[in-house]
């Protein structure tokens, strides 16, 4: 009975390898020489992978995804002539997610820092965004200035821009997983000031918000935002074309201004 | 009080599609690990040298490396080195991928607990059977596999409860469960921004499910309670 079953086992075993090695043999034939434009075009979806990131992509009340960048990644899937799939994201995993070809760009107020342009085939700056310190209120005359902050202990989202300042400024910092997560810090009191985008403190920080009693003080670099794609993709020129005329045509700033950010929309 | 009144109805049903998706791999790991552990199991206790070296091998590397990274490796593997990106990036593609990791990882739990209930029956149990005539699958599945079940309900019923818990890993590619909703709303999502509770608040689904789960194996155990 259980020499019958090894038996069994082992030839399932070797069947399911060959099963792998044939159905891998296939697709590297077809995509050996194929552009990354023919490969979106020959599967008729662009894949974009994106964060929960109110302004820039968002679901509004029919769980569609809407923002600056979604709309945007709309306007270009239909230039391209294909339908448009949006994907959330670990954002630590977005290279790999890129390179395993589970998603085709990376599109959701990406600041353009060295990290990402060496591992991704990057589009032209279209929105200026700088890192913000975000402290309680209660203490936040005290720290209007670059030399006041030294005392504080920061939290800073893991491979972000905010984590590179502070990183040069020299100040002591703790590495969370999210931007929410250093808010949540500072809230929680487990670290004294957390460093942001701008454009989600806008949106996150100060009244009418869950972030009340925290708000924003010194402006600690101003940065940029482009769009990721796979490193070699002949997407980013055909994306630089489409910004270059739709900023021409004025539909870039008609976007922008449904959603609030067109004073750091960059010319194209 | 009042903004968190308003922001409990929002927060509660998105907290509930996330919960979805983790009793949906829950379940499905479940299904397949048990029987898939048997088989293991048997693997590895088979008197064919080969293939027992074979499964405890694989057994001692999913055993030996975590499930987040086999997670990943499971997910991403195909896409980045195969070059093929078999699950593809929707949803339905992280929720299969997830559920391949899970169901190899608690199979090969599940495998150890079978086979310390299968070598914990007696051998007079099995010599008895022989002495009746019985022929030896008549033995394993009428004597020995019966007196299994009973024995592995305790590191079962552990082990599963665990499970219930170790859903959240399926978070690192992606997958949409209870913690990931609960985090959306930290980050801002639906108009709610900066809430922290809903994340706090997921304790509750798991301890409800652990809970019932709890219950079920005790009731489990009772009527398994014969032979003695």
């Amino acid at each position: 009975m259980k020499k019958r079953l090894a038996f069994l086992l082992a030839a399932g075993m070797v069947l399911s390898l060959t099963a792998c090695g044939t159905s891998t043999d296939k697709t590297t034939d077809s995509d050996a020489e194929q552009t990354d434009m023919a490969y979106v075009q020959e599967k008729g979806t662009l894949v974009v992978g994106i964060t929960d990131f109110a302004p820039m992509d968002y679901k509004d009340d029919d769980g569609e995804w809407v923002g600056f960048d979604a709309d945007m990644a709309k306007a270009f899937a239909e230039e391209l002539g294909v339908e448009i799939e949006f994907v959330e994201i670990d954002w630590d995993n977005k290279v790999m997610e890129l390179d395993g070809k589970t998603i085709d760009c990376v599109w959701n107020g990406m600041t353009l820092t060295d990290e990402v342009t060496s591992a991704m085939e990057c589009s032209n700056a279209y929105c200026n965004n700088a890192q913000i310190v975000i402290v309680p209120v209660d203490v936040a005359d005290q720290y209007q200035d670059v030399d006041s902050l030294s005392g504080l202990t920061f939290a800073v989202e893991a491979g972000s821009a905010g984590k590179e300042e502070v990183d040069a400024l020299g100040l002591k910092y703790t590495e969370v997983k999210a931007q929410s997560d250093a808010l949540m810090e500072v809230k929680a009191g487990t670290s004294d000031a957390a460093v942001i985008d701008s454009l989600m403190a806008a949106a996150m920080v100060g009244e009418g918000t869950g972030y009340a009693d925290l708000t924003y003080t010194v402006g600690l670099s101003s940065e940029e935002y482009g769009v990721g794609f796979r490193k070699g993709s002949d997407l980013a020129a055909a994306l630089n074309d489409f910004f270059a005329k739709s900023y021409a045509d004025g539909s870039m700033l008609e976007i922008a201004e449904q959603y609030g950010v067109q004073a750091a929309i960059i010319e194209q | 009080m009042e903004l968190f009144l308003e922001q409990l109805p929002i927060v509660i049903r998105s907290l509930n599609v996330g919960f979805l998706q983790t009793l949906k791999l829950f379940f499905v790991t479940l299904i397949g690990a048990c029987p898939l552990g048997l088989i293991i199991a048997l693997g590895s206790m088979s008197r064919f040298r080969p293939l027992s070296f074979v499964t405890k091998t694989f057994v001692w590397i999913i055993r030996g490396t975590p499930l987040m990274i086999q997670l990943l490796i499971i997910y991403y593997f195909p896409g980045l080195v195969l070059k093929n990106p078999i699950w593809g990036s929707g949803e339905t593609g992280r929720f299969v991928a997830a559920s391949v990791a899970f169901i190899i990882n608690y199979a090969c739990y599940f495998s150890e607990i079978y086979r310390g209930g299968i070598q914990g029956v007696p051998v007079g149990q099995e010599e008895a059977g022989l002495v009746l005539g019985m022929t030896k699958s008549q033995i394993f599945f009428k004597i020995t596999l019966l007196q299994m079940i009973k024995r592995i309900v305790p590191p079962m019923s552990n082990e599963i409860i665990t499970l219930v818990k170790d859903t959240s890993l399926a978070r690192i590619i992606a997958l949409q469960e209870i913690i990931w909703a609960g985090q959306a709303f930290l980050k801002g999502s639906q108009g709610i921004s900066g809430a922290i509770w809903p994340l706090f608040f997921t304790a509750f689904y798991y301890l409800l499910c652990t809970g019932l789960l709890t219950i079920l194996f005790g009731r489990i155990e009772d009527k398994l309670s014969y032979f003695k």
